[in-house]
């Protein structure tokens, strides 16, 4: 087996990459694929608390790296999927405690035993970056339709266009709000994609029920009703190849919406 | 001449929310986006884009009487290519004479006159809502005197704001 190693990276923090990992690779693994997370952001870990892995994990990356422990024993097994691991991150050390080399073979040793090895990448482009890059040959760069978020974005494609290994990157725009987008007072998604002129791979859009997901440490995947759930799964079906179109995110179709549009209607329609 | 300047400033604030009125909150995102990562690509600093202008402004000047404060040039992206745009508002074409002497006098070229100029347009990059006012009774004035360079300078505008 030689699995796939995709990089999820962003440049901007707060942009939904952990998120966009954790939902992902959820969803691979519900999908029947061999998926292992690694964390590369070293002193300021996340993805085991969206995964609600937290509390099981006994060696990070850094004692592989430190050969306190042998690879496999680092892996966090995930609560509901057997397909699915987690290699964490080391919290109380900083960026400087892997090297790129080391993280490119663990990569390529993950590779022969999964199918798919997704990195979760630091903010920013320094140190943390390079090393999450290195033993990637594919990059899903996470955006939202937001200035400083795109043009980081642009950063960040600029930087893996530079890199050989990166064979293939594809922008997964976050949080959208269609009606933002409707009323002109957002970038939409064309717009970020003209700009960026990059492939889209997926449009998540924003949605409350994230938080909640959080904070229980449950991937909203796992929520049939959601439709950030559903636009994730899409996600996770275009990188295994399948052709799904992109979601309609117009208007939610709950009825308290449309009560409200109703109502919106009728005052406008008296005021003119 | 204070008032003249305090009116000037006042009635280019109005019009500068005027134009961000009409302009949608997507729109100023899209094309501040695109000027500030066209920056960001070509690595030209504003510094950078500031000399350009005013070398530009020097070279141009030997050959055409222009509007120099409203000389624009930009960066603009055209699919993968990116194109620098220069909007050059024409007042006159000089004669031969003018342009053999400004073809000579540049060819002493003294450093003292260059830094001269930079000063002035130092001052002008201050008062931009100015400039722009003062753009338009330019254009007035022009179109009266000498309708050929004034239908040119248009074409520029408008294949400007076609991009």
């Amino acid at each position: 087996m030689s699995g796939r190693v995709i990089v999820i990276t962003s440049g901007k923090g707060g942009v939904g990459k952990t998120t966009t990992n954790a939902n992902i690779g959820t969803a691979l693994a519900k999908a029947g694929k061999k998926v292992v997370m690694i964390d590369t952001d070293l002193g300021l870990r996340n993805l085991d608390l969206l995964l609600g892995l937290e509390n099981r994990i006994v060696y990070t990356i850094v004692d592989v790296v430190e050969e306190r422990c042998k690879l496999k024993q680092a892996l966090v097994k995930d609560k509901r999927n057997p397909n699915l691991c987690l290699l964490a991150a080391a919290q109380t050390r900083d960026k400087s405690a892997v090297t790129e080399e080391q993280l490119k073979d663990i990569c390529d040793q993950l590779k022969k035993d999964f199918d798919f090895i997704l990195v979760d990448c630091p903010a920013g482009i320094e140190q943390g970056f390079q090393n999450a890059v290195a033993g990637a040959s594919e990059a899903i760069v996470v955006t939202t339709p937001e200035m400083s978020a795109v043009r980081d974005a642009d950063r960040i494609i600029g930087l893996l266009e530079a890199k050989e290994e990166i064979k293939s990157y594809k922008l997964l725009l976050n949080r959208v709000r269609p009606n933002l987008i409707k009323s002109n007072d957002m970038m939409s998604v064309e717009d970020v994609v003209e700009i960026l002129s990059a492939d889209l791979i997926g449009i998540i859009p924003e949605d409350t029920g994230i938080i909640t997901s959080t904070n229980k440490g449950e991937p909203i995947v796992n929520d049939e009703k959601s439709l950030a759930g559903k636009a994730y799964n899409n996600v996770a079906r275009r990188i295994i190849g399948e052709d799904v179109p992109f979601l309609n995110l117009e208007e939610p179709q709950g009825v308290m919406a449309k009560m409200k549009k109703f109502f919106s209607g009728l005052m406008g329609k008296e005021k003119s | 001449m204070i008032l003249a300047n305090l009116y000037n400033k006042v009635i280019g604030f109005f019009r500068q929310t005027e134009t961000q009125e009409t302009e949608t909150a997507k729109e100023t995102a899209c094309n501040r986006l695109r000027v500030v990562l066209m920056q960001d690509r070509t690595n030209l600093t504003p510094e950078l884009m500031e000399r350009m202008r005013k070398e530009l402004v020097e070279l141009l000047s030997k050959y055409v009487e222009m509007d120099k404060d409203a000389l624009e040039l930009n960066l603009e992206q055209d699919g993968d290519q990116v194109a620098l745009m220069l909007s050059i508002p024409v007042i006159r074409a000089k004669d031969e004479e003018e342009i053999k002497a400004a073809l000579e006098a540049s060819e002493d070229s003294s450093d003292v006159e260059y830094a001269e100029d930079e000063d002035l347009d130092d001052e002008g990059d201050f008062e931009e809502t100015e400039d722009e006012n003062n753009d338009d009774d330019d254009e007035d004035y022009v179109s009266e005197e000498e309708p050929e360079t004034s239908e040119k300078e248009k074409v520029t505008e408008n294949e400007k704001k076609e991009k």
